[in-house]
């Protein structure tokens, strides 16, 4: 049995922006060495997620869409004050819910060494607070 | 677009040959967050549509034994990307202040004086310390920011930090060109009353105190000056700034965009303002 932690960077150009990992976490999990078992992939944050979807533009805006519909910039929300521990104002509510709303990771099984996806299942780093260098974790468990 | 207020203090780059940084960055700063590379900063301004950002060192020395960020530091990020202009930095408590301002323009090519009372410690209207580097930015022909209002520096002393102890400096220096930033919050009125009266005082929108950055700039601009004030009686003085990383640039930017001011205010606020201010391009 093998457990190996991976993490690797990304650095983001957008407030929101979906990137496409899934060839960075293929070449990762074929690196691992494991053959059979299961990859997690994570974020490092709370205001970006991780999630699979059709990688099409159209369905990107679609999704971003959604979630600033469902989360609106302008409401008010409590966390928008000071924050003492970062010395910044945290004043990014909107980007914390919309990453709670897609989630912050994805698991996958590995087989053969290779990750197992549907032909149209995209990974993507959702970044929803950027720019930013941000970091992901690839864990692969398995023989 | 110009923004006329940013602090490089969370730079990668800088910490890489300064081992002093990271000490002055948390414990005189009081900024926590882990450093990103200059690539996010660029972001940071792409993402707001800031074309030009000011990046502004403040000189501790006396007070705390650190400079956060030093001028020769300010000059190398200005040499890296033609997206920042270098304003310098010097400690009013040491003798050779005006001689060390005189060389980071002449010398580095630095075109601004960044002042901070609350946390350089000195008195705004001392004529023996404070008062020759105002004398030798007006000779230099440079703007001065200086920090007045609420200091989010555990260590900022904010009652050194109140504007209309700028009064007796605009007097007799009527040449001299000063920029209040966070409109001097909480005393809104006292740095209004100086630009009203001087126009070589120039206010920035870097309001942050409580809730959203359009919050914030919303209530002091529509509730407490009333929203005609700015482009009834000085459209010329008002600035856009961010005070990054205290807070992002795009949300400083979509606070003064949600004010809803006509496009030509909204314009010399932006930009044009900053623009002859800093005489790039000629100035208007």
């Amino acid at each position: 049995m093998q457990s190996i932690v991976t993490r690797f960077g990304i650095q983001t150009t957008k407030d929101t922006e979906f990137i496409d990992i899934t060839e960075r976490a293929r070449e990762l999990t074929r690196s691992s060495g494991v053959r059979d078992g299961l990859a997690l992939v994570m974020t490092m944050h709370t205001t970006t997620a991780i999630t699979v979807n059709e990688g099409l533009e159209d369905l990107e805006d679609d999704i971003a869409e959604m979630v600033a519909r469902l989360v609106p910039a302008g409401a008010a929300f409590r966390h928008a004050r000071f924050l003492h521990s970062d010395g910044q104002m945290a004043v990014n509510a909107p980007s914390h819910l919309r990453g709670a709303l897609l989630g912050m990771q994805v698991a996958v099984p590995i087989e053969g060494g290779e990750l197992v996806l549907g032909g149209r299942q995209t990974i993507y780093f959702v970044e929803l607070d950027g720019p930013l260098y941000r970091e992901a974790v690839l864990h692969t468990l398995g023989v | 677009m110009i923004d006329i207020h940013t602090h490089p203090v969370q730079i990668a780059e800088l910490y890489d040959d300064d081992p002093n940084l990271t000490s002055a960055v948390r414990d005189v700063f009081g900024l926590y967050v882990e450093p990103q590379p200059l690539a996010t900063y660029i972001g940071h301004l792409d993402e707001a549509g800031i074309d030009q950002a000011v990046v502004l060192p403040i000189d501790c020395t006396t007070a705390h034994g650190h400079t956060v960020v030093s001028n020769e530091q300010i000059a190398w990020l200005v040499e890296r990307t033609d997206r920042v202009i270098g304003f310098a930095s010097v400690d009013p408590n040491e003798p050779d202040a005006p001689a060390k301002l005189e060389r980071a323009v002449k010398e580095l090519g630095l075109v601004g004086l960044k002042l901070d009372p609350s946390l350089q410690q000195f008195a705004i209207d001392d004529p023996e310390r404070a008062m020759p580097v105002y004398e030798a930015a007006a000779e230099l022909g440079i703007p001065v920011l200086i920090h007045c209002g609420m200091s989010w520096a555990e260590r900022g002393r904010t009652a050194m930090a109140n504007p209309l102890l700028l009064e007796s400096v605009v007097q007799r220096l009527p040449e001299l060109r000063v920029v209040i930033p966070h409109m001097g919050w909480p005393w809104v009125g006292e740095a209004l009353a100086l630009a009203l009266k001087h126009r070589n005082v120039y206010l920035d929108t870097s309001v942050l105190f409580s809730g959203t950055p359009s919050e914030s700039l919303k209530h002091v601009v529509d509730v407490v000056l009333g929203h005609e004030l700015i482009d009834r009686s000085i459209p010329r003085q008002v600035l856009f700034g961010s005070n990054y990383p205290r807070v992002d640039p795009k949300r400083a930017a979509w606070a003064v965009r949600e004010l809803g001011f006509r496009p030509k205010l909204e314009q010399r606020i932006f930009h044009d303002n900053a623009r002859d201010l800093l005489n790039i391009d000629g100035g208007a």
